[in-house]
């Protein structure tokens, strides 16, 4: 680690124990650096968690895992040595900041102002450090999985029941799609397909509602009219029939039944029916009739994972806080919109797309986000000082060692 | 279909001067004459200027920032190198880095174009302000630290034995190597924290631990080691632009690597 430049810096008077020399010396820090980048490595290339259960099955995979397990690196973050890192990264942190203080006395001008941005961000990795100690000692996370109308008090966590010292209620909850934009490939648009029957002649169109198509007969001489004029009435995803009025309605956004009204005007006959993209052979609700030569299709586009994630607009619940038996706020959580209240913030995570009345929504109480913050904060101020103020105002390069 | 079609074309148009930036460049050096230099130059003006409007197009057709997929920030990624390479042209000349930067920012242009441009729909979890502050201030700071890479190998070249280079073009080359990284390490922290605070706004977590941020970490610990030796034991020289070689590399493994074979919270900049 000795270097050609450190033999011609001047020998410095040695100071203090010899421990925290040892702690405070650049070969001990870039040490536990080197020791760090290598953990995460090893935490990122390695399975971790519950990702070790898919390489158990795997020829050999047993033999590996439980080596794997037994050295720690299956869990290679919550380990007692990469935490034991931390803490010696801390120290060394420690010892560096109290030299970095002492330095700011000796150093003049832009230096100075280079030192002191130095000592902030040393002091400011500190501070990230403890906020996240604070996180693990009197954090807490959990996740609450309730349907509309459904009251809780508590959270699930992976330490058992999480209690919560109010209620909340889930009073709605709302699932929004992005519209197809002009952007969207024409073989991604949904099709409507109408055949003479008779004849066995198709025609297609993209489904865009209330935009009249003109259907020629089969054996019509050129320049005939059409025979039909077809219109796509009404759109749902999710087919229903309301049981007490009789009307069609979606029963969610989710495209689980779709369905499309088709309209077809004709040789004297107006029908109207609905088609159904999962059961073409479906007898339809005010289906066809003997007058009525055309059979039709409906091809809705199929959304692959990816897809219908992002299709997905928007996901929310507006819920109700409840103390002493009383609604004391009502509030909507979405994605990047969390909710705070009595020290836990809660956020959107989840949903099922099979049961629009359900959400998910993650409990943290973490005391140690505003350290963290005001560390971060520090650490921008800091490294603004080292790399830009006090390079601009002293116009040029710092002198190695400065800084040591 | 208007609007699509000047896209392409400005696309097309910032890949081309990018690439003719580099010809004259390499032809200039070869040379020896100054015009060429200056055309280059001129050049990388101009495709940065065109692929920013594209971008400002971009960004108003989507109606959001456009950098959440591969193609996207691989176009940010050519901006950023070029636009970090006309910051640092105001300070020094070193005539082939221009071509250096002008061929990487026509291969992140290249490569940008074989993945597909359409604008889709951003999921839930990206729909915040956070996105462009976070994209934008990481990709700064790759930039910077591509450049850096640049120099780095630009400087073990040229203190290879029998090399002619002069020792004040060296100089200059170890010099752009620290301010790069400096430029590149205040960007990268920015880009870090700013996903941190996102993180704990959409999941209630600042760090989970994912293959992305921890990769992230690893630059950043990579590049914090360069600092403190270039800083406190005055490492300059070979081994400062090896470990900024190797820094980059980590870089290119945070970016691309990771998009490709591992998942997490960052899956969706694969596509």
């Amino acid at each position: 680690m000795s270097d050609s430049a450190e033999k011609n810096e001047p020998a410095k008077p040695v100071v203090g124990n010899p421990i925290t020399r040892w702690l405070g010396s650049l070969v001990f820090a870039l040490t536990v650096v080197l020791l760090l980048a290598l953990a995460c490595i090893a935490g990122t290339l390695i399975p971790q968690g519950s990702q070790v259960e898919s390489y158990l099955s795997q020829p050999g995979g047993h033999q590996v895992i439980e080596l794997l397990m037994t050295l720690g690196l299956t869990r290679v973050f919550y380990s007692w040595w990469f935490v034991g890192l931390l803490f010696a990264l801390a120290a060394s942190l420690m010892v560096c900041t109290g030299r970095r203080y002492r330095a700011i006395s000796r150093a003049t001008g832009a230096a100075r102002l280079r030192v002191i941005g130095s000592f902030i961000t040393h002091i400011s990795l500190l501070l990230v450090l403890a906020g996240g100690v604070v996180r693990v000692i009197w954090g807490q996370k959990g996740v609450i999985q309730f349907r509309e109308g459904q009251t809780v008090n508590s959270a699930e966590s992976s330490e058992g029941v999480m209690p919560l010292p109010f209620e909340i209620r889930l009073t709605k909850f709302e699932l929004e799609f992005h519209k197809k934009t002009a952007t969207t490939n024409a073989d991604q648009v949904d099709q409507l397909q109408v055949e003479w029957t008779a004849k066995h002649q198709l025609v297609q169109f993209p489904v865009v509602l209330n935009v009249e198509r003109s259907v020629v007969a089969p054996d019509a001489p050129a320049g005939a009219p059409p025979a039909f004029k077809i219109r796509v009435l009404h759109y749902v995803p999710d087919f229903t029939v309301d049981a007490a009025t009789g009307d069609v309605k979606s029963r969610s956004d989710t495209p689980n039944n779709p369905a499309v009204q088709v309209e077809a005007v004709g040789g004297g006959v107006t029908n109207t029916q609905w088609v159904f993209a999962r059961f073409p052979d479906f007898g339809t609700h005010g289906g066809p009739d003997a007058a009525m030569p055309l059979t039709f299709r409906y091809y809705a586009v199929p959304s692959d994972e990816m897809g219908a994630q992002r299709d997905i607009k928007a996901f929310r619940s507006t819920v109700e806080v409840i103390e002493k038996g009383a609604v004391i706020r009502t509030q909507t959580i979405a994605v990047n919109s969390p909710f705070s209240w009595g020290g836990f913030t809660f956020y959107q995570t989840s949903y099922n797309p099979e049961d629009l009345t359900w959400s998910a929504l993650q409990v943290v109480r973490d005391p140690g986000v505003p350290i963290v913050y005001a560390g971060f904060i520090l650490m921008m101020a800091g490294l603004t000082m080292v790399f830009c103020v006090g390079p601009w105002l002293g116009g040029q390069r710092r002198t190695t060692g400065e800084l040591s | 279909m208007t609007t699509n079609l000047n896209m392409t074309m400005l696309f097309n148009v910032s890949l081309a001067a990018y690439f003719c930036a580099m010809v004259c460049a390499v032809i200039g050096l070869m040379s020896r004459r100054r015009l060429f230099d200056w055309i280059a130059n001129g050049l990388i003006v101009a495709g940065v200027s065109i692929q920013s409007v594209y971008i400002g197009m971009r960004w108003m057709e989507a109606g959001r920032a456009p950098f959440s997929n591969m193609f996207e920030s691989l176009v940010l990624f050519g901006w950023t190198v070029s636009v970090v390479y006309l910051l640092l042209r105001f300070r020094t000349k070193i005539p082939w880095l221009a071509a250096a930067s002008a061929a990487l920012s026509a291969l992140a242009l290249a490569h940008a174009s074989t993945y597909e441009s359409a604008i889709r729909p951003l999921m839930p979890a990206l729909q915040s302000n956070w996105l462009s502050f976070h994209v934008m201030t990481c990709f700064l700071g790759y930039g910077a630290f591509a450049i850096s890479a640049v120099a780095s190998i630009g400087f073990l070249i040229s203190t290879r034995q029998n090399s002619t280079v002069q020792l004040e073009t060296r100089q200059t080359l170890e010099s752009i190597v620290a301010q790069t990284i400096s430029f590149g390490f205040l960007f990268l922290t920015l880009g870090i924290l700013t996903g941190a605070v996102w993180a704990n706004s959409a999941w209630g977590t600042y760090w989970s631990w994912d293959p992305k941020e921890t990769w992230s970490l690893i630059t950043w610990l990579i590049y914090a080691a360069f600092l403190h030796f270039n800083f406190i034991r005055g490492w300059r020289g070979r081994r400062a632009a090896w470990i900024s070689i190797i820094g980059f590399f980590s870089v290119l493994f945070t970016y691309y690597g990771v998009n490709f074979l591992l998942s997490g919270l960052h899956s969706y900049a694969r596509s």
